[in-house]
């Protein structure tokens, strides 16, 4: 399967800051990648690097075989939906539709009216009146309208209600049906995209701590739960991500390197937000920030 | 891009639209007045000596139309201010640029197309005030030869379009570079004006060398139609030194001989000591040259504020 996003050694410096560091990735086409990490990982910076609306520092992006720049052709393969949902708020969403048939050489405008037509969400009233989660509908559709090859969304749901969230990622899911359509998302809801996504790719303090796939990815983990003893014996031959140790017991996330056959360690395989939260709390830890999972849910907007 | 540009503006385009209207038809009423009167009395009294006449029938310069003719002076403004300005700026601050400039079009042909829409808009609205200003200011101009006057020189004939190209790209400039659009709006203002005034105050009078005349004081020397006056004064017969270095002390510096001190009208005496008057000016003939090249100015410097605009919306990140 060919690739949609390679990149190598990617960096974004801006005066003081580094919101990119040496991040290098690969998404094979086809597929749903969730981009996941705290606030201010580097998420937004990642997509928008792709997306050629700003220029790395250094480092390489090859994205569906050119390089990210402006260029009608590069362009038009990319959908991109920014954080902050932004449409021209007086206009109604068939005025935005007539700007994508204008500004677009492949448009299907007619497939942007059905989907908000089945919504129900009117045409003609300005956008900014409309509700956050309608309005992000109206942004996905016409995302969607320009028929690209890659969609890059940056958390579109983090500003939506229950329902709308359910239904945003109703409208996505129909629209990567077809499964030539790959799509990068970026969220901190875990529970959310763990239905529809099949590739991970973590972000944290810069840098990227986990890409692939999401099952190889778990099988590659396990979670080591046992009487508080230690540990050195399973960091021989593991590599132990996260530790957590209360009076009684110790917990592990540990990236296998063959069965753990210790008896005295319950073994389970870890879900997504278990190995996603994992990660993320061995980077706060490692910054020397101390926080129980209740607070790190609540920083890292982790439910 | 066009359609889109049409779309953004079509309300805003229509309501200036019909200020330029109102504006025109008080214009051109008290205009054709003007015109008539003119006309009449001029007929009545045939060529020469009958200015007078003039003074009190063709009133010109009634306070309403007066001052929005004078007003006028604003509207090369307006459009670089009011549109120029939010262009880039207001996208930035919203975030609809990342919708713009992520559809199938470069930044480049969003930036060329709506620029060039925006100072062809900029450029017709100050044309067709401009128009209408040198229609309605031609009689009084004609008797009493003011047109190349500071305040009259920049209402008329094609410097306002010169203006209103440079402050469009002076307004899409900043915006572009300061990303936000009070502060564009700030810089847009400020710099029309003052890059309006340094020209107006001093450089129009430099744009070729003026013509210097000295006189006898008993004659005044009154230069044919209207001039514009760079320097007057008197000045010691036989000190006289030529132009170009032409530096000698105008009435203020010159020592009062002592004997025209008490003198009721010092001309007279100020003659009998052997002092004369100089005049430079710009002649009436170089009034469509000056007029070209402060047009040329302001579309040179529009020039590169756009080369700059461009530049920073393609380098920088949007």
């Amino acid at each position: 399967m060919s690739v949609a996003i390679e990149t190598h050694g990617l960096s974004k410096r801006y005066r003081k800051v580094t919101a990119l560091s040496d991040c290098s990735i690969n998404v094979p086409e086809g597929r749903i990648s969730a981009l996941v990490g705290p606030n201010g990982a580097g998420k937004t910076t990642l997509l928008r690097l792709l997306t050629g609306l700003a220029a790395s520092t250094s480092g390489e992006a090859v994205v569906l075989g050119r390089t990210p720049r402006q260029e009608p052709v590069y362009l038009s393969d990319i959908g991109y939906l920014a954080q902050e949902i932004p449409l021209y708020r007086r206009m109604s969403a068939r005025e935005h539709i007539g700007i994508g048939a204008h500004l677009n050489s492949q448009w299907d405008g007619e497939s942007v009216r059905a989907r908000l037509d089945v919504l129900n969400i009117s045409l003609d009233q300005p956008v900014g009146t409309l509700s956050g989660g309608q309005r992000a509908q109206v942004a996905l559709a016409l995302t969607l309208g320009k028929r690209p090859r890659l969609l890059l969304l940056d958390e579109p749901l983090a500003a939506l209600d229950p329902l709308a969230r359910k239904l945003f990622l109703g409208s996505l899911a129909e629209a990567a049906a077809g499964g030539d359509l790959t799509i990068v998302l970026s969220s901190h809801l875990i529970a959310d995209i763990d239905q529809l996504c099949d590739h991970l790719i973590l972000l944290a303090s810069a840098e990227v701590q986990l890409c692939g796939d999401i099952e190889t990815l778990l099988a590659e983990h396990r979670l080591l739960v046992g009487a508080r003893k230690d540990t050195t014996a399973i960091a021989r031959t593991h590599t132990i991500v996260r530790e957590e140790t209360t009076v009684r017991q110790t917990s592990l996330l540990v990236r296998v390197n063959g069965p753990v056959i210790d008896p005295a360690w319950a073994v389970e395989e870890p879900n997504l937000e278990e190995l996603v939260l994992g990660y993320m709390s061995q980077n706060y830890a490692s910054r020397g920030i101390t926080a129980g999972a209740d607070q790190l849910s609540s920083i890292g907007g982790l439910r | 891009m066009t359609w889109v540009t049409w779309r953004q503006y079509r309300y805003q385009g229509a309501l200036a639209a019909g200020l330029l209207v109102v504006v025109a038809v008080v214009l051109l009423i008290a205009g054709f007045h003007a015109a008539s009167v003119w006309h009449s009395v001029s007929g009545q009294c045939g060529t020469g000596a009958c200015g007078g006449k003039f003074g009190s029938n063709i009133s010109l310069n009634g306070p309403i139309v007066g001052a929005l003719a004078m007003a006028t002076s604003a509207v090369p403004l307006l459009p670089g201010l009011l549109w120029g300005a939010p262009m880039v700026a207001h996208e930035l601050e919203t975030g609809t640029n990342q919708f713009a400039w992520t559809q199938g079009v470069t930044r480049r042909r969003w930036l060329a197309i709506k620029t060039g829409w925006l100072l062809l808009a900029a450029a017709l609205i100050a044309g067709i005030a401009a128009a209408v200003v040198t229609f309605w200011s031609g009689p009084d101009h004609a008797l009493t030869a003011d047109a190349f006057m500071a305040n009259r020189f920049d209402l008329i004939d094609i410097v306002p379009v010169g203006y209103a190209v440079f402050a469009m790209a002076l307004g899409i400039c900043a915006g572009a570079v300061f990303r936000r659009t009070v502060p564009a709006l700030g810089v847009t203002l400020a710099a029309f004006v003052g890059l309006r005034a340094l020209v107006a105050q001093w450089l129009r009078l430099h744009y070729m060398s003026p013509v210097t005349v000295f006189y006898n004081l008993q004659k005044p020397f009154n230069p044919a139609g209207s001039y514009l006056g760079v320097s007057q004064g008197i000045v010691r017969a036989n000190h006289k030194i030529a132009p170009p270095n032409f530096n000698v002390p105008n009435f203020d510096g010159v020592a009062i001989p002592k004997a025209c001190q008490a003198a009721p009208d010092p001309t007279p005496c100020f003659a009998a000591h052997g002092y004369e008057g100089f005049l430079k000016y710009q002649p009436a003939n170089r009034f469509w040259a000056f007029q070209g090249i402060e047009t040329a100015i302001f579309l040179v410097v529009a020039i590169a504020l756009l080369g700059i605009t461009f530049w920073v919306l393609n380098r920088r990140d949007a």
